[in-house]
């Protein structure tokens, strides 16, 4: 049996919330980074013409295609095209829109990977 | 993630916001960021997983075609995101090798969740090695 065999048969369910803004970039979570780094796959999708290390299972690629943005790694993975609505808050008027979004690509990735350091490591990682 | 806006009288909905973790041009690890470990909750048993972050920082790019391509046009805004998404439900379960020389290189099992929520036209969970781990 094939990934394809399957690929119609899916479901995932997403709530978003964003906040836009110039002076909203908040470090907490790169602070928390280790001093190792990941390595890309090789290649790319042909469909984005192959330079950017990454593949779109069942959208511009096979189904079956890699669906991790992270070699060298051993480990969980998760994939959803989703669309649904998102709710937009300006932090500095308080407003908020419900605006939708549609087929976004959300992953997770958790496991040990080698890194650039030639070492291996754990990590937990989204593509968002 | 790509926002979009609906206008009165336009069947075809309107980009507004492109938003990922990358700086321009994408040429690295591609759109993705480290979180913390409890960010992510994976039964791969039960079929279901969760990935949950808030206040992940991010660039909007306004639409995918600058964020992959130009980068400038319009300069890109930097925000924060938090979301959670959930897979639940096992359809099928498969074992895949994929030795593709361009969409392979890894072995895995994965599974597909039901059609239940229609929220989303393609997920899959799974465990798989690539690179080094591939044997």
């Amino acid at each position: 049996m094939t990934r394809r065999q399957f690929a119609r048969s899916v479901a995932g369910t997403a709530v978003f919330g964003g906040a836009l803004g110039a002076g909203l970039l908040k470090p907490g979570i790169a602070k928390e980074r280790e001093s190792f780094t990941p390595v890309p796959i090789p290649g790319g999708s042909p469909g984005l013409g192959g330079a950017f290390h990454v593949f779109a299972p069942n959208l511009l690629d096979p189904p079956d295609a890699e669906p991790i943005t992270i070699t060298n790694m051993n480990g969980f993975v998760g994939l959803a095209y989703i669309s649904g609505m998102v709710t937009q808050t300006n932090i500095q008027t308080g407003e908020t829109l419900r605006l939708p979004f549609l087929n976004s690509d959300m992953r997770f990735m958790q496991g040990v990977f080698r890194g650039a350091d030639g070492e291996v490591h754990r990590g937990s990682f989204a593509l968002v | 993630m790509d926002v979009y806006q609906l206008r009165a009288g336009d069947p075809t909905p309107t980009p507004i916001h492109d938003l990922n973790p990358s700086t321009f041009p994408p040429v690295g690890l591609f759109w993705t960021v480290q979180l913390p470990e409890d960010s992510i909750e994976v039964q791969l048993g039960k079929g279901s997983a969760s990935l949950q972050a808030w206040d992940v920082p991010i660039l909007d790019y306004g639409n995918i075609l600058n964020a992959l391509f130009n980068g400038d046009n319009p300069p890109p805004v930097p925000g924060s995101v938090s979301f959670k998404v959930v897979w639940s439900g096992v359809n099928q379960r498969v074992k895949i090798r994929n030795t593709d020389p361009t969409f392979g290189g890894f072995a895995g099992e994965f599974v597909s969740d039901p059609l239940a929520t229609s929220s989303s036209t393609f997920a899959e969970i799974g465990h798989e090695r690539n690179g080094s781990f591939f044997p």
